[in-house]
């Protein structure tokens, strides 16, 4: 199974890993991050992540700390 | 080595860099330094040393506040106007506490100013002309011999303090030739293992840097920084004294002109004035300490310069109110003649000191 | 298996204090990780410059000093020579805005370029002076609104931008010069395949290198993340386009 960890300390709510996420498993979280903004989370219930690790490498603040790919 | 040659100042200051393990100069030309450059330029190629021909005395001094961070001994020489334009890396260099020697051969300001001879520099050396609180190290030879021993000298403090420091000549120094001996270095090698920056090999990585967003922090460094400032004023105070024992009057000068000023104090021995000279080697730290002793004893002080009287701020607050204060000085030109000084001091008794 | 991590010449536990959205995380996450491949970290000196850029002593874990404005590339130019004469040669590079580069610091820069100092300069371009809230950069395109431009960049007025990378290019000392993007996943991996090849154009004891990376500013700009990435696809790409202006490393 593949899956990423986010560091949601470090996230900005820039929320360009949503954008690129093929399988739009990257969505709003309820935690307010940094800059007032929801933070983001990965949700796969339907275990649709290939770890592609698009999200990791737009990401502008190394937020996306691990991509494990099955 | 040890023997005497006749040597022109600038070419003294440069056979004794090299010879005290300065590995890189960076310079750009300007007269009358531009013999150190050349000099080096041949000397430091074959020893596969670094010399760069930079782009602008700006690009020089931050090649060498580069080169400094390494660790290695490093220079620049260059001349007022383009010492000027040095100031904003001088600042940054002793924030980051990097021992760069600067070599400053004065010529005549203000401006482009011209090469005539004049020691209109001592506000821009002692005070410095970069921004923040921040200390700078200067050496003021007399001699060429001299030139040698504080180039050594400037190497070893910029070193053992972390700190820029600056060798400040007279133009007249560093063009003249005399006999002197390029000597053993008789300064050790300061270990800065434990800062330079030579990559983050089997130990955590280092930066320096003169930004501090933090108020409270950059606060701290500055207190640190004066704390250094204390004990370089407590230990590294220079200067000579001639026949100043008893001396009633005593004359101040730095440089060349302390010698033409030791001609003029023979003189007025001889008339059974009792006289001496007061030469300050280190003009920062400059010597308050010796200079208020002697101002106890001393009835008058007359300070002799080839500018408008820049040392005379220094004088008066090593002098405070002990003593009379006078000062005699042109702010370029033809170096002041033994005859002149003689003539302004006979005046000055008459009109000041008639009473002592 | 895992086939993303931190890389390991970033610090620990650092955070960017970039604005959101900027590249200059992206940037320095990917020098970051070609110091990595190349196994550079231990002996990497890095000269960080005033601006946004100046931080970077805080994220890279390589030892680092800070230039003053615009004489990054002098400064650099000292730590190459003084650890070349001392027999123990380093890895050392730049990391400068436009403004450092271009701006006050274009003499130092390009006569670094010149005498192919064997250093590699990355940098940074946003068309704006991003640190102090986004003034009229060298940069700078026509038309563009700053608040020293409020009427827009006017040719009679203010003068034209400089085309970093071409001008650099253009100098004989120069080995590598190539100007790259960071607005997709596409463009980040070419990037990174053009910076490591400045890196290694220096460890090949090549000359001089150089890399401009356009970069959003979504702050100053006034733009959001994904609308700054579109500015620099459809506008500035036409302006400043892509490409290696001059590469002889293979040569």
């Amino acid at each position: 199974m593949s899956y990423i960890k986010i560091d949601k300390d470090k996230c900005k709510s820039c929320y360009l890993c949503m954008d690129v996420c093929p399988y739009k498993l990257i969505k709003k979280s309820n935690n307010i991050g940094t800059t007032g903004e929801y933070t983001v989370e990965f949700s796969d219930s339907e275990k649709k992540c290939i770890g592609c690790a698009q999200c990791a490498i737009v990401c502008p603040e190394i937020a996306i700390i691990e991509v494990n790919r099955e | 080595m040890s023997e005497k040659n006749l040597l022109k100042g600038n070419i003294a200051i440069a056979k004794a860099a090299l010879n005290c393990g300065c590995s890189c100069y960076f310079g750009y030309p300007i007269t009358p330094q531009t013999d150190i450059g050349e000099y080096l330029s041949l000397e430091m190629q074959k020893r596969n040393l670094a010399y760069v021909c930079a782009e602008s005395e700006i690009g020089a001094i931050n090649m060498a506040l580069g080169a400094a961070s390494s660790g290695e001994k490093v220079m620049t020489s260059s001349s007022s106007c383009a010492v000027a334009l040095m100031q904003e890396t001088l600042s940054y260099a002793s924030s980051d506490e990097l021992p760069v020697v600067l070599v400053n051969v004065m010529r005549a300001g203000p401006g482009q100013g011209y090469i005539f001879p004049s020691q209109g520099d001592y506000n821009q050396a002692t005070i410095g002309g970069g921004n923040g609180d921040y200390k700078i190290i200067v050496l003021s030879p007399s001699s060429v011999q001299e030139c040698i021993d504080l180039t050594y000298k400037s190497f070893y403090l910029a070193q053992k303090y972390r700190n820029p420091t600056i060798l400040l000549v007279d133009g007249l120094l560093g063009q003249m030739a005399e006999p002197a001996i390029i000597n053993e270095n008789p300064y050790p090698d300061v270990d800065n293992s434990s800062w330079r920056l030579d990559g983050a090999k089997n130990r955590a990585s280092r930066n320096i840097h003169s930004l501090e967003p933090n108020q409270t922090k950059l606060n701290q460094h500055v207190v640190k920084l004066y704390q250094k400032y204390q004990e370089i004023e407590k230990n590294e105070q220079v200067w000579e004294e001639y026949l100043c024992d008893d001396a009633e009057i005593i004359l101040t000068a730095f440089g060349t002109m302390a010698r033409s000023v030791k001609a003029v104090c023979n003189h007025f021995r001889q008339l059974g004035i009792k006289m001496g000279v007061f030469r300050p080697i280190s003009l920062y730290p400059f010597p308050y300490n010796r200079l208020r002793e002697l101002s106890i004893k001393a009835k008058c002080f007359i300070d002799i310069e080839m500018n408008m009287g820049q040392m005379l701020k220094d004088v008066r607050l090593g002098v405070l109110s002990n003593a009379h204060i006078s000062f005699i000085g042109k702010p370029v030109g033809d170096w002041l003649k033994k005859e002149e000084i003689i003539n302004a001091i006979n005046n000055i008794i008459k009109e000041q000191y008639a009473s002592i | 298996m895992q086939v993303y991590s931190i890389p390991k010449s970033i610090k620990k536990d650092s955070k960017f204090t970039f604005c959101k959205g900027c590249d200059h995380g992206v940037a320095i996450k990917l020098i970051a990780e070609i110091i990595d491949e190349l196994n550079l970290k231990d002996d990497t000196i890095a000269v960080s410059s005033s601006g946004c850029s100046v931080l970077l002593y805080n994220f890279l874990d390589v030892d680092c000093l800070e230039a003053p404005h615009g004489r990054a590339c002098a400064v650099a130019t000292g730590i190459k020579r003084a650890h070349k004469a001392r027999k123990d040669d380093k890895f050392v590079f730049t990391y400068q805005g436009d403004g450092d580069f271009a701006s006050i610091g274009l003499g130092e820069s390009m006569h670094s370029a010149l005498r192919g100092e064997n250093i590699t300069a990355i940098c940074i371009n946003n068309t704006n002076y991003g640190m102090t809230g986004g003034q009229m950069g060298p940069t700078s395109t026509m038309g563009q609104y700053t608040t020293t431009s409020p009427l827009g960049r006017n040719k009679e007025y203010h003068g034209f931008p400089i085309k970093t990378a071409e001008q650099i290019a253009l100098c004989d000392g120069t080995q590598f010069s190539a100007r790259v993007a960071l607005y997709d996943i596409k463009n980040i991996l070419r990037a990174k395949k053009i910076i490591k090849k400045a890196f290694e154009c220096q460890k090949n004891n090549k000359g001089f290198s150089f890399v401009e990376i356009l970069s959003s500013c979504p702050t100053n700009w006034k733009l959001s993340p994904q609308d700054s990435h579109t500015k620099i696809k459809d506008e500035l790409t036409k302006i400043y386009p892509l490409d290696i202006f001059k590469d002889t490393t293979n040569d």
